[in-house]
């Protein structure tokens, strides 16, 4: 919250004196911070807090504050000269970005219905889930910032995102399993909606996974070793 | 008559080496690494790139590469000249067999190409025609020398750009832990590749003495005085120029476009080697391979940076450049030995 409300008094000028470097460290603080609210969200689902729930995806889809961002990055980039990394860059941005419309489409489909959860079970492990795409989601904003200071950390915190999105796996098959094992109608909207949503979240969990991975092709490209 | 036809083929072939200079600017790529990396404007480096070939051409011109081309790789049995047919001839050889190369997509060295032709075509003449001994005909221990370092040159290059890789890494590049520190030192490494590239063209333009090997060969029969020479060799440098202006301009400008994430530091090394070994090379009066050390001095890096290396293509390649002297010098036998059935001699 404190990253929005410190971009809100944010103008247009500050933005300008920023260069491409951190603008990519605000944007993704803004993008994660987004990102943390729709798993918040769904935590409140989970716990049949129906208004947060619903306020929290309304967040994630309403808030543009990142489109400001994006803007003067955009220029900046393609007025920059004298970059070897510049489609780098441009590329590492736009990954950035896809993070947005991933988490804006979930939690849009998300508002579509309103599902009550089979069991405690079946809670706990969604929540297990969704703490897991939290850590990643934090690890991955750690590791955007490092690209500039230090390539190897970078990668070693992707190495974590990465056995963390295994683990993920693992308990996806784990809560699909359980959730055309319950004896409930195979149609029904519930079933649907539980189905689309433990999908969602490994979309967004396989989206940062492939980021990670190209930060890590980044630190291989450009660091060099004696 | 006769010496109508003599002034007429002195102009040709004066013509011909000067459009030989203008096709070696025409062929330089060394300048795609510098546009690649955005150091200068594209006209800039075109500028300065073809003013430090065509120098290195003119202030080399009148000794070193061009005095082996056109005089020292001859023996006493010729007395170290050419007749104007001869030139004639390698200058036709060397440039049917790169039109070849070029429509077949080989890449072949125009160096390689002519010393191939002078040894066909002085090998046709001490048989059939000069009554030369083969033993006296050439001047061995050059001719030796310049073969000999066609193998040593890449050689060589791969050796040097791998030994400067390594220590930079050391001293410097492993050091660079993040993006930005990277970009800084890189735009530092932007002017030294500048000066690499310009000291590289200076070489480039000394050790390609093929067109004003020509004019030295006519200059050593007396077909031009010394004073004709020099403006001959001065219109080669600007010709040079000229190549690398308006004809290298768009090979030029699609390497670069492949380039721009190119780290400079890279670019400098392998620059830097080439033209080191171009410079001993140019020193030695020996004529070599642009293009062979550029690649071997690529391949050295990649070893360094422990990339994969396309073994099979080099292997085909190599092929070509051992191909490229034996053909050559059939070649340039079989017009020669034509010319002289004609009594063009």
């Amino acid at each position: 919250m404190e990253i929005l409300e410190k971009m809100k008094e944010i103008q247009d000028k500050e933005l300008k004196k920023l260069n491409i470097d951190e603008l990519t460290h605000l944007f993704m603080d803004n993008i994660n911070e987004q990102n943390i609210k729709l798993i918040e969200g769904i935590e409140f689902l989970v716990q049949e807090d129906f208004n947060k729930f619903k306020d929290n995806m309304n967040y994630v889809i309403d808030t543009n504050t990142e489109v400001q961002i994006k803007k003067k990055f955009e220029s900046k980039i393609f007025k920059s000269k004298l970059m070897f990394s510049k489609a780098d860059r441009l590329k590492l941005f736009n990954k950035i970005n896809d993070i947005k419309n991933i988490g804006e489409f979930l939690a849009n489909k998300m508002l579509l219905y309103k599902a009550v959860f089979p069991d405690e079970k079946f809670k706990q492990q969604i929540l297990s889930i969704l703490n897991s795409l939290k850590n990643i989601s934090n690890n991955l904003s750690k590791a955007v910032k490092l690209i500039g200071s230090d390539l190897s950390k970078a990668h070693d915190i992707c190495e974590d995102i990465k056995d963390e999105r295994r683990k993920m796996r693992n308990d996806e098959w784990l809560l699909l399993n359980r959730l055309y094992n319950y004896d409930m109608d195979y149609l029904s909207r519930t079933f649907i909606y539980l189905k689309e949503l433990i999908e969602g979240i490994m979309i967004l969990a396989d989206h940062i996974k492939n980021f990670s991975e190209y930060i890590q092709f980044l630190a291989t490209k450009y660091l060099i070793f004696d | 008559m006769a010496d109508e036809l003599t002034i007429i083929l002195v102009i040709v072939l004066v013509a011909m080496a000067i459009a030989l200079a203008f096709s070696i600017g025409a062929n330089d790529e060394t300048l795609a690494s510098l546009v690649g990396a955005g150091v200068l404007k594209f006209k800039v480096a075109l500028i300065l790139g073809g003013t430090a070939i065509g120098v290195g051409m003119i202030i080399f011109s009148s000794g070193f590469v061009p005095e082996t081309v056109g005089k020292s790789l001859l023996g006493e049995g010729l007395e170290s000249k050419y007749t104007n047919y001869m030139l004639l001839t390698v200058l036709i050889s060397s440039i049917i067999w790169l039109v070849i190369g070029s429509f077949a997509g080989i890449p072949l060295s125009s160096t390689h190409s002519l010393i191939g032709s002078i040894v066909g075509v002085v090998i046709v003449y001490a048989i059939f025609q000069g009554g030369v001994d083969l033993n006296t005909a050439f001047n061995y221990e050059k001719l030796r020398d310049v073969v000999l370092s066609w193998f040593i040159s890449p050689i060589s290059g791969l050796i040097i750009t791998y030994l400067l890789f390594k220590i930079s890494a050391k001293v410097l590049l492993s050091r660079l832990k993040g993006l930005n520190q990277i970009e800084k030192s890189e735009k530092t490494f932007k002017w030294f590749l500048l000066i690499a590239v310009l000291f590289a063209e200076i070489w480039v333009g000394a050790n390609s003495g093929e067109a004003v090997g020509i004019l030295l060969g006519l200059r050593e029969n007396n077909s031009i005085s010394g004073g004709q020479f020099l403006i001959f060799a001065i219109f080669c440098g600007i010709f040079a120029f000229l190549g690398i202006y308006f004809a290298a301009r768009f090979v030029i400008r699609n390497l670069a476009s492949h380039m721009i994430d190119t780290r400079p530091s890279e670019g400098f090394i392998i620059q830097m080697s080439s033209a080191i070994i171009l410079m001993i090379a140019t020193l030695f009066s020996l004529p070599i391979s642009h293009s062979h050390v550029i690649v071997f001095c690529i391949i050295g890096m990649s070893i360094a940076q422990k990339k994969e290396v396309d073994y099979k293509g080099l292997g085909k390649m190599g092929l070509y450049w051992v191909l490229t002297f034996p053909i050559a010098a059939i070649l340039a036998g079989f017009i020669y030995f034509g010319l002289s059935l004609f009594g063009l001699k």
